[in-house]
């Protein structure tokens, strides 16, 4: 009964065309992995560990593609929208803990959000000195809510247009270690130099826990999952095949910066790749240079930010059109058909947690905000990616389909193992962390509240399974 | 003539194709193809305002989808064009919206795309041009905007 017209490729799915291929999903997975991490956080990571900090990317990089291999089991068998929490909610059965995930989930994207806009008011200001941080990253905030309003990240294009950015962005970065090799300059020594106090293996710990942020967005993938063409083929190729060259991308920047710059110069700046272009060591005006590459680091935070405020609203829609937080967030602007409810609530929540960091640095200068909500993220991450694997265990031998993807048992245990130790090393390396974890659940407690509240005390959890949307 | 009826999901693009209904004589038309875009990486890809068409599709594995909401979309419209005469054929794209209009008019060989106009306020028409704009700047034939009466939302 219903009838399409003959597909233009050889692709049917039904007869009805998907436009996410396997290129552009790998070019997807890319941009947003690529943005979060490394032109943040690289500084934070080279002082945790010292010139061998590559070390610490390597290990992140490799636990994140691991896990990443559980996700792509999972999306080959439900290729759905909704990510972790579907899979979990198919795994246990569980409404409480399927709502649990999810109010993680949304709290990670608020804290990388935040990390993100401080990290972009890092780059900012590298630009233009005086400009007041907060107010920046503040801006940055209310310019993603409004660019997710108007729908532009809708454009495959432009999702396109900025991974070639942020790639060139650290070949520019690749280059000046190749010259610096070149000339013999490179002192090789400091790649296996640790920081001088401590046991190296906490230091390059401590680094992993870091630099993990740097991989996460690659979850994010999921949300496209539905409108991949052959998921089961496409979806692990092309996110383990990102993940991968985004760490091999990593290692190399990593090595590169800890050749060009000393390391306690990348590890006290607040825009730690531009001291490698400062460094001078290629062939062009640094003035020029400079300004082109804060701009590049800028469009790549930027890019995964707004990633980051994509999902954010979608969860809350999510969750709203399944009745777990108020309907008020499935509200969608008439013409623009956007979710402006949840758009303005993440830009309050996101913007509420840049004004507690700025206030707690009132009281604690050491802070360092982008590396706190970074760990923070990381801690919800950790404890969602542990979760993922378990599931993608416990659902083996169920909706197997004879295409689906097998991720390697060994890899994904090594990864759970990973996970779980990164995780405990965090809450007890930086108990502090959790307090950020508490109130960021605080605000998922409240819309739960909110939400049974209008139900008159029916509790909204009974049959809640996240799902992305479902009939109201 | 083949006609293109463009859904987002919203009342107001039901209401089009209603207006088609009421303006176009169904003896001259050859066929409809009612088409819905799912935009994977906005925040929402597709909300269905519709409701579930009278003779629902069975949910997919994990349950319901965008997907299955634009199917849904797809199919009330439909259901609404069934008795009119010429026969309805049922198309979900993904993409961004009016590329995805425009293309479909292209490869349908379309003589007229018939959607809901989008919103008239400051930030559509200033910051980027609604939907509708952006089809009939591009489109390959007639395009029929239809503009709904009275509030911006009639029925709510």
């Amino acid at each position: 009964m219903t009838t399409t017209q003959p597909d233009r490729t050889e692709e049917s799915e039904g007869g009805l065309k998907r436009t996410i291929t396997g290129r552009l999903l790998y070019g997807y997975v890319l941009g947003d992995v690529l943005g979060s991490g490394v032109y943040v956080l690289i500084g934070a990571v080279a002082a945790a560990v010292g010139g061998a900090f590559w070390l610490a990317f390597a290990a992140g990089v490799a636990v994140a593609t691991l896990t990443g291999m559980a996700y792509a089991e999972l999306v080959s068998k439900y290729p759905r929208a909704a990510g972790a929490s579907l899979y979990v909610h198919h795994a246990f059965r569980r409404p409480a803990l399927t709502f649990f995930v999810t109010v993680c989930f949304l709290s990670a994207a608020f804290a990388a959000a935040g990390s993100l806009a401080s990290g972009f008011a890092g780059y900012f200001t590298q630009l233009v000195q005086q400009a007041p941080v907060l107010l920046v990253s503040l801006l940055f905030v209310l310019a993603l809510c409004l660019i997710n309003f108007i729908g532009i990240t809708e454009s495959v294009v432009a999702n396109m247009v900025m991974t070639v950015v942020e790639v060139a962005g650290l070949l520019i970065i690749l280059a000046a270690g190749v010259v610096q090799v070149a000339r013999g300059d490179a002192s090789w020594g400091v790649l296996t130099e640790f920081r001088a106090e401590g046991n190296p293996v906490f230091a390059v710990v401590a680094g992993v826990a870091l630099a993990f942020f740097a991989m996460t967005g690659f979850e994010n993938a999921a949300n496209v999952a539905e409108e991949t063409r052959r998921p089961a083929i496409t979806f692990p190729r092309a996110l383990i095949g990102g993940m991968a060259t985004a760490g091999v991308i990593y290692v190399l920047v990593a090595m590169t910066a800890a050749l060009v710059v000393p390391v306690d110069v990348l590890g006290g700046s607040e825009a730690a790749l531009l001291e490698v272009v400062r460094a001078g060591v290629l062939p062009v005006p640094v003035g020029a240079m400079i300004i082109v590459f804060a701009l590049i680091a800028m469009v790549a935070i930027s890019n995964t930010a707004l990633v980051s405020i994509v999902t954010q609203s979608r969860v809350l829609y999510g969750m709203a059109r399944e009745g777990v937080v108020p309907w008020v967030f499935s509200r969608l602007h008439h013409a623009r058909r956007s979710p402006w409810v949840g758009l303005l609530f993440s830009g309050l929540v996101v913007g509420l947690l840049l004004v507690v960091g700025a206030l707690v640095q009132l009281v604690d200068p050491e802070l360092d905000l982008v590396g706190r909500l970074a760990t923070v993220t990381v801690v919800f991450l950790l404890f969602i990616y542990a979760l993922v694997i378990v599931s993608a265990f416990k659902l083996r031998g169920t909706d197997e389909a004879d295409d689906a993807y097998r991720a390697p048992t060994p890899a994904l245990v090594v990864g759970l193992v990973g996970n779980v130790v990164l995780l405990v090393y965090v809450v007890v390396d930086d108990p502090s962390s959790l307090l950020w974890v508490g109130g960021l659940l605080l605000v998922g407690l409240a819309l739960y509240l909110a939400a049974r509240a209008s139900r008159r005390g029916r509790d909204p959890l009974a049959g809640y399974a996240g799902h992305d949307a479902k009939e109201g | 003539m083949h006609v293109l009826v463009a859904t987002d999901g919203s009342r107001e693009s039901l209401t089009a194709a209603r207006e088609l209904q009421r303006l176009a004589d169904p003896d001259r038309i050859d066929e409809v193809t009612v088409v819905a875009v799912v935009s994977p990486l906005a925040a929402v890809p597709f909300a269905n305002d519709l409701g579930r068409p009278r003779d629902p599709a069975p949910p997919g594995p994990g349950g319901l989808s965008f997907r299955q909401e634009a199917e849904d979309a797809v199919a009330v419209v439909a259901e609404q064009l069934a008795r009119w005469g010429p026969p309805v054929r049922r198309q979900v794209r993904s993409g961004s919206a009016a590329a995805e209009i425009v293309r479909a008019a292209e490869e349908l060989s379309a003589d007229l795309v018939v959607l809901a106009s989008g919103g008239r306020g400051l930030s559509e028409t200033v910051l980027l041009g609604s939907t509708a704009a952006r089809v009939q700047h591009s489109a390959p034939c007639a395009v029929l905007v239809v503009r709904p009466p009275g509030p911006r939302r009639p029925g709510r």
